[in-house]
């Protein structure tokens, strides 16, 4: 009862503010800290001496940000995640989902060891972030300057990627969308997957904002939320003999975003 | 092949496999059609089956600069005419 009262007042409202910056500051201190004493290693080697860095940089990416999570799992354990068995097992795919929080892109890293993604070029010139990602083989946003080189490398690759199981996955209103509608999609990989004939599947992510607000610094993990991410449709065009023009492969990408009410 | 008839080539493929809609051959690409990066690299894939040559990174790379129809069969000719003052090895 005290506990209660206490924790209704400003003093409680203080506390939660406490736990709330003890575990943002747990989480991107893994950022910093994990990085440099237990990935760099790894990254600095698979960058030196492997014939094929970009999937292990994937592979690497993919299990730093599962510390990541595991992380925030225990600092906060009011926050749930829920993973779609049908999302796990999803390769060789074009993955189109809504974008919430900046968590988004982490939990589909995470979740993915095979994984690409488009970004924005100006991410290409951070200082060690850049070079991850250029390593790991992801995507420019455009194509101007020395980035036409990389797009062009890219897509070189990018049906043997897909073949061998890799998947790309984009946010295709291309931002976080705070009013709860539907952005303007972005046709770039629904055009990637019409070119190599690859399955689009359509995710839905739930509540990482609530833990993550746009806006904020600082994690809000005093209320009970589970993030969730599950599969709501599966788009497998007959590519061989009715092929999908991409305005068709976007209507029901938002055919299915509207169903969903994202 | 004329630039005539490189021309019709062009437009049925940007008209049926990129659907646009009465394209002229001074339009700006990007903005009139929508037609972006990923889009010039899956075109450079048709004109290499035209051409029946594959293209180098530097001759793709090239092509990221065009913005119109007519800009495209500029491309394609200058690849030509410099894959043809290439001397033949023997």
């Amino acid at each position: 009862m005290v506990v209660k009262q206490i924790r209704n007042g400003s003093f409680g409202h203080l506390i939660d503010r406490l736990i709330d910056c003890t575990v943002t500051i747990a989480c991107w201190s893994w950022f910093i800290f994990g990085f440099l004493l237990f990935f760099s290693w790894p990254y600095i080697a698979f960058s030196l001496f492997s014939k094929n860095p970009e999937i292990h940089f994937q592979k690497l990416n993919s299990l730093f940000y599962r510390f990541f999570f595991r992380i925030l799992k225990i600092t906060a354990p009011r926050q749930k995640i829920e993973v779609d068995k049908r999302v796990a097992a999803i390769k060789s795919s074009v993955i189109v989902c809504n974008h919430l929080s900046y968590l988004d892109p982490l939990l589909l890293i995470a979740l993915f060891p095979k994984q690409k993604t488009i970004v924005k070029t100006r991410f290409f010139g951070a200082p060690v972030f850049g070079w991850i990602i250029t390593k790991s083989g992801y995507l420019p946003a455009t194509c101007e300057g020395r980035f036409s080189r990389m797009m062009i490398e890219q897509m070189e690759t990018m049906a043997t990627y897909l073949k061998a199981g890799g998947n790309l996955f984009v946010f295709p209103e291309g931002t976080r969308v705070r009013n709860g509608k539907i952005g303007e999609l972005h046709m770039g990989a629904l055009k990637i997957a019409r070119m190599h004939q690859a399955p689009v599947h359509v995710l839905q992510i739930r509540n990482s904002d609530k833990l993550f607000t746009p806006g904020r610094f600082l994690f809000n993990t005093r209320i009970r939320n589970t993030i969730s991410v599950k599969s709501i449709d599966c788009i497998e065009p007959d590519y061989e003999n009715e092929p999908p023009s991409t305005a068709q492969l976007a209507r029901r990408v938002r055919q299915s975003f509207y169903e969903k009410q994202i | 092949m004329t630039r005539d008839e490189l021309k019709d080539k062009i437009l049925t493929i940007l008209t049926e496999d990129f659907e646009f809609e009465k394209p002229g051959l001074n339009d700006n690409l990007r903005n009139d059609h929508g037609f972006d990066s990923i889009d010039a690299i899956e075109l450079l894939g048709k004109i290499e089956i035209i051409l029946d040559f594959s293209l180098t990174r530097d001759e793709k790379e090239k092509a990221m600069e065009i913005r119109t129809i007519n800009d495209i069969l500029d491309y394609i000719e200058g690849i030509v005419q410099s894959r043809n003052k290439q001397p033949t090895s023997v």
